[in-house]
C-alpha cells in the first residue's frame, strides 16, 4: 500500500487525504495545528461553479474564458479547462458529504455574484464559505482516521524535503512537543502548505501561512512561477490587530464603493466602468483604488437588514467587533490590501512539480489563476487541485528504492541542536517585521525598477545576517530556523518582479504600465547554490 | 494596566505568576497586548526583569479559528475578542485553560476534543437528510471552533473521559440531522456521553464565541 505524507490539512490537505484514502493509499496528514485552525477557514464569499442549476445563458466554456481572462491570460487554458469542467462534481461532492451551503425554500442553492464573471455561478455558506467546506471536510477525514487510512500528526512542522538526485523521498519534521527534527519517508509528497503570508507581515490571512516550505523546497531544487503576481484585495479594514478582510460577497449583493468629495458621494468605479463596475477584478479595482488619492468607502447599508443578516453575518459582525460600524447604517472604510498569492510551487497538470515525488496543491501551487484570481475560485481550485494530486499519485508506480540520508540528517540535527542551544535574546521576528516593511513598501500595488532594486538589497542585508544570529531559544525554534527560507523566498518575488518588465494583472510597473506580448508567459525561477535565475516559460513547459 | 499571566515553561514544570506593564491603548484586544508585550528587542517583566517571551497561539486574528482560547479575568474566550475596553478592573489576568493540559505557557493540548469525535465516528457520510432541515440551525453548528471554551466553563466536563461536553452534543445533532441512517447509533452515543450527564446549566452558551444554540441541538437530539 502506498505511503502519502501530505504536509498542510486545510482544504487542499485534507481534499487530497482523503481522495487518497479513496484510491486505497494510506496518508499521513501533518500540520501544526487542527484543521479548524487552517486559513482556509477565512474564505469567505464562495465557490465557482457552472452546474446544471445555472443562470440562463452561463456555460463552463463561459467560466474557462472568464477565469484565462481575468488571469490577464498566463494560466494553462489545459489546466484551467480541468478545473472548471470538474466545478460540478466538486460542488455535488461538497454537497454529498453535508456542507451547509445557502438554499433557497426548495433547498437549491443560492448563487451571488463575483467580480469579473459574466454570471452568477457562486455557491456559498453565508460569508464563511471556506468555514463550511472545512466542517465537512474534516468529518470526512475523520470517517477515513476511524477505518486507518488517514492518520492526522500535529504539532509538526516542515523542516526540508529528503531529496537526492531530483527525486523527494519523504520529509523532515520538527516536533514542537519532543524540540526534535524526525525524518518521515513516503511514496509521494505532498505540500498544502498555503500562501506566502509573513512576506508582508499581517495579512488579511493566517498567520501560520508564512511561505516557509516553499521557500525552503526552492532552495533545494523546486521550481517557482509567477511570484511577482500577488492578490491585493481591495476592500480590507484596518482594526488595532490586522487588516480584516471584507468579503467581496458584499459588492456581489450590491455594495457600491465611494469617496466623498465635500458633500457629494462619488461612486468611482460605476462613474468609469458602468453599472458592473463595483464588480471589476480585483487587481483593477485596487488600482482604481489607489488612483482616487481618497478615503474610500464600501456601503451596503441600503440593504434590507435582514438579508445582510442572512447573507453576510460575518461581515456584519467584524465590523461590529473590531470597529463598532453597523453596516445596516453606515458605510465601511477600506482599502486594499496582500490577500492571495497566484504564485508559488510550479506544478504541472498534474500537480507534480520538478522534483520527483512532490506534489504541490492549493494556494501554495502556482496554475489556475495565471496574473490575477477571481473570486470565488481559491476555493474551487484548492478542491481541485488536492482531488487532481491524489489521482496522479494513484497512477504513479511505487517501491523505489530509497536514497540514503544518514549523513544528511545527523548533520541538520546537529545543527538545529546547537540552535536551540544558543543563548540570545535576539527575536527572529525582528527581521521578518523589517522584511514586512521592506516588502510593503517596495512591493506593492505600483512597482517600478529602482524601489525593487532597493527592496532587493534591504532583503540580502538581511540574508546576510540571518545565518550569522544566534536566535532567542524562548520562542519556538520553528520561528528561528524558518527566517532564512522565508526571506530567500522574498528575494526571489522581488527578482521576479524585477524581471517582468511589463504591466499585468496584479503586477503593475509604473515605469512599463503596458502589457508586453514578450512577457505573455509564466515566470520561472530556479535556485542554484545562491544563484537565482529568471525565464519565461514561452513553451509552456508546466501546461500538461 | 498590569497584565497577570498564570505561566509554564514545559508540561512537566510547575506553573507560575508573572506580571507585565502594558501602557497603551485600550481599543485593542488582549491578542493585540500579547503581541505588543512579545515585540522588542527584550521582553521586561513589571519587575523590570528579563523574561522569556510569552506562549500563546493565534491563527486567524480574527475570532474565526480558536487558536487564542483562554481565560481571561476567570472568563474562558478567544484573546482576539476580549477588549480591553470591555474588561473590568485595572489588571488583566490571563491563563490557560484549566480543562487541558498545558504545553506553554497559555498552550494547551486541545487534542482529546477530536479524539472523542473519531473515537465515536461522529461523521456525517452521505448527506442524506430525515426531514425538511432546520438550516439556520444547522448552518450555526457548523461554525463551531472546536476550541474547548463549553468544556472550559462546563460544570459537568473533567477531562474527556466519559462525558464530552456542548461541542459534542451539537456535532453529534449536525450528523443525526444530515444522515438519518446514522441516527440510531449518533443517539446512542449522544445519550451516553452527554445527555445522561448533563445538568443543563447552559454555561457553554454563555461563553459559546459562534453562538451556537446548544439547547435547541440538545431539543432535537432528544426528540428522537
Amino acid at each position: 500500500m502506498k505511503e502519502i505524507l501530505i504536509i498542510g490539512n486545510g482544504i487542499s490537505g485534507m481534499m487530497c487525504a482523503i481522495r487518497c484514502a479513496e484510491l486505497g493509499m494510506k496518508v499521513r496528514l501533518v500540520a501544526p495545528g487542527p484543521s479548524e485552525q487552517s486559513q482556509s477557514v477565512m474564505a469567505a464569499g464562495g465557490i465557482n461553479a457552472v452546474t446544471e442549476r445555472h443562470e440562463e445563458g452561463d456555460s463552463v466554456k463561459c467560466h474557462i474564458e472568464d477565469t484565462l481572462k481575468g488571469g490577464a491570460y498566463l494560466a494553462g487554458r489545459n489546466a484551467v479547462e480541468g478545473l472548471c469542467s470538474d466545478a460540478r462534481e466538486i460542488i455535488h461532492y461538497l454537497e454529498r458529504i453535508g456542507t451547509v451551503f445557502s438554499v433557497d425554500e426548495k433547498d437549491r442553492p443560492l448563487l451571488r455574484a463575483f467580480g469579473g464573471q459574466s454570471y452568477k455561478r457562486t455557491h456559498y455558506c453565508g460569508s464563511s464559505t471556506g468555514k463550511h467546506i472545512v466542517s465537512a471536510l474534516i468529518m470526512e477525514v475523520r470517517r477515513f482516521e476511524a477505518s486507518g487510512l488517514i492518520t492526522r500528526i500535529m504539532r509538526h512542522h516542515f523542516y526540508s524535503g529528503l531529496i537526492s538526485d531530483g527525486r523527494c523521498y519523504g520529509a523532515l519534521l520538527y516536533n514542537e512537543d519532543a524540540r526534535t527534527l524526525v525524518p518521515v519517508y513516503a511514496d509521494a509528497i505532498v505540500m498544502a502548505t498555503g500562501g506566502q503570508n509573513s512576506l508582508f507581515g499581517k495579512t488579511t490571512g493566517s498567520s501560520r501561512c508564512d511561505g516557509y516550505a516553499v521557500g525552503r523546497l526552492f532552495m533545494q531544487g523546486a521550481a517557482l512561477k509567477n511570484l511577482e503576481f500577488i492578490q491585493f484585495h481591495p476592500t480590507t479594514m484596518e482594526t488595532p490587530q490586522k487588516r480584516m478582510l471584507i468579503s467581496e460577497a458584499v459588492r456581489g449583493e450590491g455594495g457600491r464603493l465611494f469617496y466623498m468629495d465635500g458633500d457629494r458621494k462619488v461612486f468611482f468605479m460605476e462613474d468609469k466602468y458602468g453599472p458592473k463596475g463595483n464588480l471589476m477584478t480585483r487587481d483593477l479595482i485596487s488600482r482604481e483604488i489607489i488612483a482616487t488619492g481618497r478615503d474610500v468607502f464600501l456601503d451596503i447599508s441600503f440593504m434590507d437588514r435582514k438579508l445582510i443578516d442572512s447573507r453576510l453575518p460575518e461581515v456584519r459582525d467584524i465590523c461590529a467587533k473590531y470597529r463598532g460600524i453597523d453596516i445596516s447604517k453606515e458605510p465601511i472604510p477600506v482599502a486594499p490590501s496582500v490577500h492571495y498569492f497566484m504564485g508559488g510551487l510550479a506544478v504541472h497538470k498534474d500537480h507534480s512539480t520538478n522534483i520527483l515525488g512532490l506534489y504541490a496543491v492549493g494556494e501554495c501551487a502556482s496554475i489556475y489563476h495565471g496574473a490575477n484570481r477571481l473570486g470565488g475560485n481559491s476555493l474551487l481550485s484548492a478542491m481541485y487541485s488536492g482531488k487532481v494530486a491524489a489521482e496522479s499519485i494513484s497512477g504513479e508506480s511505487a517501491g523505489r528504492k530509497r536514497a540514503d540520508f544518514e549523513s544528511y540528517i545527523f548533520a541538520e540535527q546537529e545543527s538545529f541542536k546547537k540552535m536551540l542551544e544558543a543563548d540570545s535574546p535576539f527575536a527572529a521576528m525582528h527581521i521578518r517585521d523589517m522584511l514586512a516593511d521592506t516588502m510593503r513598501e517596495h512591493m506593492s500595488i505600483v512597482r517600478c525598477e529602482d524601489s525593487l532594486s532597493k527592496g532587493m538589497e534591504d532583503v540580502r542585508y538581511y540574508l546576510s545576517v540571518a545565518d550569522r544570529i544566534h536566535y532567542d531559544t524562548s520562542v519556538s525554534a520553528y520561528t528561528n530556523y524558518s527566517l532564512c527560507g522565508i526571506l530567500t523566498l522574498a528575494l526571489a518575488a522581488l527578482t521576479c518582479a524585477d524581471a517582468r518588465k511589463e504591466s499585468r494583472g496584479a503586477h503593475y510597473r509604473s515605469d512599463y504600465p503596458e502589457a508586453g506580448d514578450e512577457f505573455r508567459a509564466a515566470t520561472i525561477i530556479t535556485y542554484n547554490d545562491g544563484n537565482m535565475q529568471v525565464t519565461f516559460d514561452r513553451e509552456n513547459t508546466y501546461e500538461d | 494596566m498590569k497584565i497577570r499571566i498564570l505561566r509554564q515553561k514545559t508540561p512537566d514544570t510547575e506553573p507560575y505568576w508573572e506580571s507585565f506593564n502594558y501602557e497603551g491603548t485600550m481599543e485593542i484586544s488582549v491578542a493585540g497586548v500579547l503581541d505588543r508585550l512579545n515585540y522588542g528587542d527584550d521582553i521586561i517583566n513589571d519587575l523590570g526583569e528579563k523574561t522569556d517571551r510569552i506562549g500563546w497561539e493565534c491563527s486567524c486574528l480574527q475570532g474565526m479559528c480558536g487558536a487564542c482560547a483562554m481565560v481571561i479575568n476567570d472568563t474562558p474566550a478567544l484573546a482576539c475578542e476580549a477588549f480591553l475596553k470591555n474588561l473590568k478592573g485595572d489588571e488583566v489576568v490571563l491563563r490557560p485553560l484549566k480543562k487541558f493540559p498545558v504545553v506553554h505557557d497559555l498552550i494547551v493540548d486541545r487534542s482529546v476534543i477530536h479524539e472523542t469525535l473519531k473515537s465515536t465516528n461522529v461523521y456525517i457520510g452521505e448527506y442524506n437528510p430525515k426531514e425538511k432541515e432546520d438550516h439556520e440551525h444547522q448552518y450555526l453548528v457548523a461554525n463551531c471552533l472546536k476550541c474547548g471554551l463549553c468544556l472550559e466553563i462546563c460544570p459537568n466536563y473533567t477531562n474527556g473521559k466519559s462525558f464530552y461536553g456542548a461541542v459534542y452534543a451539537n456535532d453529534c445533532y449536525l450528523v443525526k440531522a444530515r444522515n438519518r441512517d446514522k441516527s440510531r447509533d449518533i443517539s446512542s452515543s449522544y445519550a451516553e456521553h452527554f445527555a445522561n450527564s448533563c445538568s443543563k446549566v447552559l454555561s457553554c452558551m454563555d461563553v459559546c464565541p459562534m453562538h451556537i444554540p446548544t439547547m435547541s441541538s440538545m431539543a432535537k437530539m432528544n426528540r428522537g
